[in-house]
């Protein structure tokens, strides 16, 4: 976990509006370059203004971020960005829109890249933007960035569109790129299930905080769902939630020690952990501070 | 997927400036094109206004001179018609800031970020300032040049009426005035900044129309009022024998004046001839008229001096709204680590 971090954040917030709600607050991560990342929360949690941040179309109102070892600004050449809308100028043709990104774009551009993806889809070079249905524009806005070959791709909401077999599709394309050009690949969504198998790296965001950040294999490591006689005493052990049906007790804890050999004991999945961490405000992210030290 | 085995790259060398010129000329076609159809038909009427329609009301009042000595019928049609269009064609050239104003306003900036394609744009290797520099350069020479042949061409059709009209416009009629000089293409270019800085601040079409609008209206109407008092006006005294204080051009303060020099309100009540008037005059103490006033040779004076500050005014909105897009999206370089401490 050593070298330039794709993206590292400290006491960052966003607020919209002199008097507006804070959209993030004192955010601090470090995201190590080379992983793909989930960031997974509610609606209204924040991810679309982190992902804004990162790709330097907003300044923060509080605190810092960095991008690719310097400011979001600087690193336009290098970093791509999908907004969940998909937005593009309706009236360019699919043809001229990537004729613009060859021209928008250094020489990092690969056309063949482009060409690949709007053929796969059977795409009509000809076909004006606004004639395209929400799945095609997708298709070429991840056209758009991936024929960037950016360092770093930041997608927001990406598959929401996509029909399965393109989703899959596109998911392919995607941790291809990841896997041959080192592409550090930010993601946000929140069906977490659609993540669970392609990323590495978790960023959990609710009510505008970073609730829990790392490599989701230590953050699975790391809890355990436990299953116990109603009366056991969690005590020592982290408890992120917990729940009582009739004389059994069912919880997920961050075990500090060894637990009770008696309790029945899993790991859990990755949805399970995002979702108790997400019911319950109030438990701790440790574990993200813990990241955060080897990290550094 | 194999698809990304070494793919070629195909680009320019690193460092060159991306064709942002070609793709804005592109994406704001059809405002291209309505702008050039309109600089074009209203330089055509122009020319049609100051030439055959001149000439031929030219005509008209000769033959209107001619008939008043021998009575005779004369047909007032043409001096009409020159007199319609002149003034449409008046209207046409003053409409010109309003006309930026509102597309300015209502698509340059503020749609491209409320549909997030300002957005894209700063994602592909532009970044915000040099979009908003390429967004605000190309209108302002289109506009500057489109705005400074349609003022040109209605100063030289007002022109060639002048001494030969007798329903010529002097030049200090407010239409006239405004469609002769460059003030007006200055304004069209303020209004293409106020456009574009209103659309930074609302993100929205409809926010940004108004504001523009607005905006434009007011730094319009400001200009207006301000306009006379730019430049030491010329003071004329003249005799209560006359029914007015004498010298014509816009004036800016007219009454009577004492015998001790007072400046007093001048009664309206006609030349001294009438006995009524003198009495009041001679209560008054009035000894002539005054008349602060801007004579024709004031008209370039006047004229450059707004369009100068016009153009000031525009240069600050537009240093206005760079800063104001660079607070929105942060700085494109790091913070230098304060060196020259």
């Amino acid at each position: 976990m050593t070298g330039t971090a794709a993206i590292e954040a400290a006491a960052l917030g966003k607020r919209f509006g002199r008097r507006g709600g804070w959209a993030l607050r004192d955010c601090a991560f470090r995201l190590p370059a080379g992983r793909v990342c989930a960031v997974v929360g509610p609606n209204g949690a924040g991810k679309s203004t982190l992902l804004t941040l990162a790709a330097g179309l907003l300044a923060p109102t509080e605190g810092a971020i960095s991008v690719l070892g310097t400011v979001p600004g600087a690193a336009r050449e290098r970093v791509a960005y999908v907004a969940q809308d998909k937005p593009l100028y309706p009236q360019l043709s699919v043809a001229e829109t990537l004729r613009m990104g060859a021209d928008l774009n250094t020489d990092r551009w690969d056309a063949s890249v482009a060409q690949r993806i709007v053929d796969d889809g059977d795409l009509n070079p000809k076909s004006r933007i606004r004639t395209l249905s929400g799945g095609q524009c997708t298709r070429v806005a991840l056209a758009l960035a991936l024929a960037k070959r950016p360092e770093l791709l930041l997608l927001d909401e990406p598959m929401a569109d996509l029909d399965p077999l393109a989703r899959h599709e596109m998911m392919g394309l995607l941790m291809a790129q990841a896997a041959e050009s080192g592409t550090t690949i930010v993601m946000s969504s929140h069906v977490v299930a659609e993540l669970e198998d392609s990323c590495d790296h978790l960023l959990l965001i609710g009510g505008g905080r970073v609730r829990l950040a790392g490599e989701i294999d230590e953050l699975l490591a790391a809890h355990v769902h436990v299953s116990a006689p109603a009366h056991a005493v969690l005590a020592p052990h982290t408890v992120v939630e917990s729940r009582t049906t009739g004389r059994q007790l069912s919880a997920l804890v961050r075990p500090s020690s060894t637990l009770d050999t008696d309790w029945r004991t899993s790991t859990p999945s990755l949805e399970e952990l995002v979702l108790s961490y997400l019911r319950n405000p109030e438990a701790g992210a440790a574990p993200a501070a813990k990241t955060e030290e080897t990290a550094v | 997927m194999t698809a990304l085995a070494t793919p070629p790259v195909t680009g320019r060398p690193a460092g060159s400036s991306p064709h942002l010129l070609h793709w804005l000329l592109r994406l704001h076609r059809p405002a291209l094109l309505a702008w050039t159809v309109f600089v074009l038909v209203l330089g055509g009427l122009l020319l049609w206004v100051g030439g055959p329609l001149t000439e031929g009301a030219v005509e008209g009042w000769k033959q209107y001179h001619a008939c008043e000595t021998g009575g005779c019928a004369y047909d007032p049609s043409a001096v009409g018609r020159h007199k319609d269009w002149y003034m449409y064609t008046t209207f046409a050239v003053i409409g010109v800031p309003v006309l930026i104003a509102a597309w300015s306003g209502a698509t340059l900036t503020s749609r491209e970020l409320e549909h997030g394609t300002a957005q894209l744009a700063w994602t592909q290797s532009v970044s915000p300032a040099r979009w908003l520099a390429a967004k605000l350069a190309v209108p302002a020479v289109l506009v500057a040049v489109g705005s400074g042949l349609l003022v040109g061409l209605h100063h030289w059709a007002w022109s060639t009426g002048q001494g030969r009209l007798d329903s010529a416009k002097s030049w200090y009629d407010v239409g006239t005035y405004a469609a002769n000089g460059p003030a007006t293409a200055a304004m069209a270019l303020a209004a293409l900044v106020i456009g574009a800085l209103f659309g930074l601040l609302k993100r929205n079409s409809l926010g940004s129309l108004v504001g523009s609008l607005c905006g434009t209206g007011l730094l319009w109407s400001v200009m207006a009022i301000a306009t006379p008092h730019l430049w030491p006006t010329v003071t004329k005294f003249s005799s209560l024998k006359n029914d007015v204080p004498q010298g014509s051009g816009i004036i800016v303060d007219q009454g009577l004046v004492t015998s001790t020099g007072a400046h007093v309100a001048d009664p309206h009540c006609g030349g001294s001839g009438f006995a009524s008037c003198q009495a009041r005059y001679t209560k008054l103490d009035a000894v002539g008229y005054y008349n602060d006033y801007h004579p024709q040779s004031h008209y370039w004076p006047l004229q450059l001096t707004a369009t100068a500050i016009i153009l000031a005014v525009t240069a600050l909105l537009a240093l206005a709204a760079f800063r104001l897009l660079r607070r929105q999206t942060g700085p494109s370089a790091p913070a230098r680590k304060a060196a020259a401490v």
